[in-house]
């Protein structure tokens, strides 16, 4: 199975989500391939980065392929936990 | 290499001719009950369909040319067959051929019923049809998966061939067969039981009889129906005026049921002791942030947490929640470690300390 990398580095809020959206468009077209978000770099991520990841998780669960998420820090792991996304999104 | 007389070269031809309309027969016939049974919420292993080859149709001929005065008096010209799952299923695909089809009751044969007493076979329902507009006759076969397994079985081992079987083979045949029609059966009756014991349960759940459900996958997801965890999630979104974005809860089933939950009822108290604490905990977290997106299962998550924390669970408790439901994950320690020391400062954790 191939697999589509995507790196993200500093904070995704509401100003970097349209830029950052329009980065991520390729990855809807993910027949045959899973997709890993490498997190290492990223900071902070707010409703508008979270709606990205999710909007990237239903297109690809739609087409049967994976999104994993990687290196992720324990201040974005938490924001992910205290809105009840933890557990759709498989971490690594 | 096979050899025809005159009369059944002549019927030979005779289907070359007619071979673009069975052809359009094979599909209009196969698009007709396709589409009935999808209407009806029949699903079925598959439909087979097809015209007979020139091959399988000299051989026959061969064997037995002189029967046929036409080639309309061959009825297998056109073959559909329908495989279901379940026996019962068989009557009712045969209710809706009669609906869709006219059907030659002097050629039909229910080889079902066709077995002596003290013999086995395991065969299909046959229908002789004809389209309502008219045209040439097809048969129509309908069975069971393991029929349809039984059939292949039969056929590979040329069980119905020239050579005569020992009998003490045909013994194990029948007593096969036998086996086979009981599974068929016990099948049927199993899935009647379980759409019983679903019905009842729904009932039970809608009369608020939680005590009397037994927690379990079907219960759950019924339970779900009645949104029971809405209340609590509007209120914690309302908090930042959140977006609920729908997860499936279904996940959480297997951490209540690692709380000793047995039925629905105790998951329904679980809501009802805790759902202010997990309010105050979400409350915590969320109020100092502006995250207006969650997932439906918020309330639960948080409802877990608490709970964990009020049986003193305490981080170890907590990890094997986020181990439930997160997979066991290097995260989850930290997770659990965050939680317990945001919960230490809520009054509900102040309240579990005195009374220990």
């Amino acid at each position: 199975m191939a697999t589509w990398f995507a790196y993200l580095e500093g904070s995704l809020d509401t100003s970097t989500a349209p830029e950052t959206e329009k980065a991520m468009r390729p990855l809807y077209e993910c027949e045959g391939k899973d997709i890993i978000f490498d997190c290492t770099g990223l900071t902070y991520i707010s409703s508008a980065g979270l709606r990205i990841f999710l909007d990237v998780l239903k297109t690809a669960e739609g087409k049967g392929e994976h999104v994993y998420i990687k290196n992720v820090t324990d201040a974005v792991r938490t924001i992910f936990t205290i809105t009840g996304f933890s557990n759709i999104f498989e971490f690594k | 290499m096979v050899k025809l007389d005159p009369h059944g070269e002549e019927l030979l031809r005779q289907f070359r001719e007619l071979r673009p309309t069975l052809e359009q027969l094979e599909k209009d016939a196969y698009s007709l009950m396709h589409d009935a049974l999808r209407k009806q919420g029949i699903y079925v292993t598959a439909i087979e369909h097809r015209v007979k080859t020139e091959k399988s149709l000299a051989g026959k001929l061969e064997l037995k040319g002189a029967k046929y005065k036409t080639i309309d008096d061959v009825t297998d010209l056109v073959g559909i067959r329908v495989i279901t799952f379940y026996t019962d299923e068989v009557d009712k695909v045969a209710v809706i051929a009669k609906n869709l089809f006219d059907i030659d009751w002097k050629e039909s044969v229910d080889k079902r019923k066709l077995h002596q007493l003290d013999s086995f076979g395991y065969n299909s329902l046959h229908y002789i049809c004809r389209l309502k507009e008219g045209g040439p006759r097809f048969e129509l076969q309908m069975r069971t998966a393991l029929q349809h397994v039984w059939s292949t079985i039969e056929h590979d081992t040329g069980y119905k061939g020239d050579v005569k079987i020992p009998r003490e083979y045909v013994r194990q045949f029948n007593r096969l067969a036998g086996m086979m029609e009981l599974i068929d059966d016990e099948f049927s009756r199993l899935r009647l039981a379980i759409t019983d014991y679903r019905r009842q349960t729904l009932a039970l759940v809608k009369d608020g009889r939680l005590d009397d459900v037994l927690l379990s996958r079907d219960s759950f997801r019924d339970y779900l129906e009645l949104q029971p965890f809405d209340r609590l999630n509007k209120r914690i979104a309302s908090v930042n005026q959140a977006e609920i974005y729908p997860v499936s809860l279904m996940p959480y089933l297997r951490v209540l049921e690692s709380f000793g939950m047995e039925t629905l009822g105790d998951v329904q108290r679980f809501i009802d002791d805790n759902s202010d604490d997990a309010y105050h905990l979400a409350l915590s977290w969320l109020a100092i942030t502006d995250l207006d997106i969650l997932s439906s299962s918020t309330a639960l998550q948080y409802l877990c947490l608490v709970h964990v924390l009020k049986q003193n669970g305490g981080q170890k408790g907590l990890n094997d929640f986020y181990d439930t439901i997160n997979g066991e994950n290097d995260s989850n320690y930290m997770l659990a470690s965050m939680m317990l020391k945001q919960a230490e400062t809520l009054p509900f954790m102040q309240k579990t300390k005195d009374e220990d």
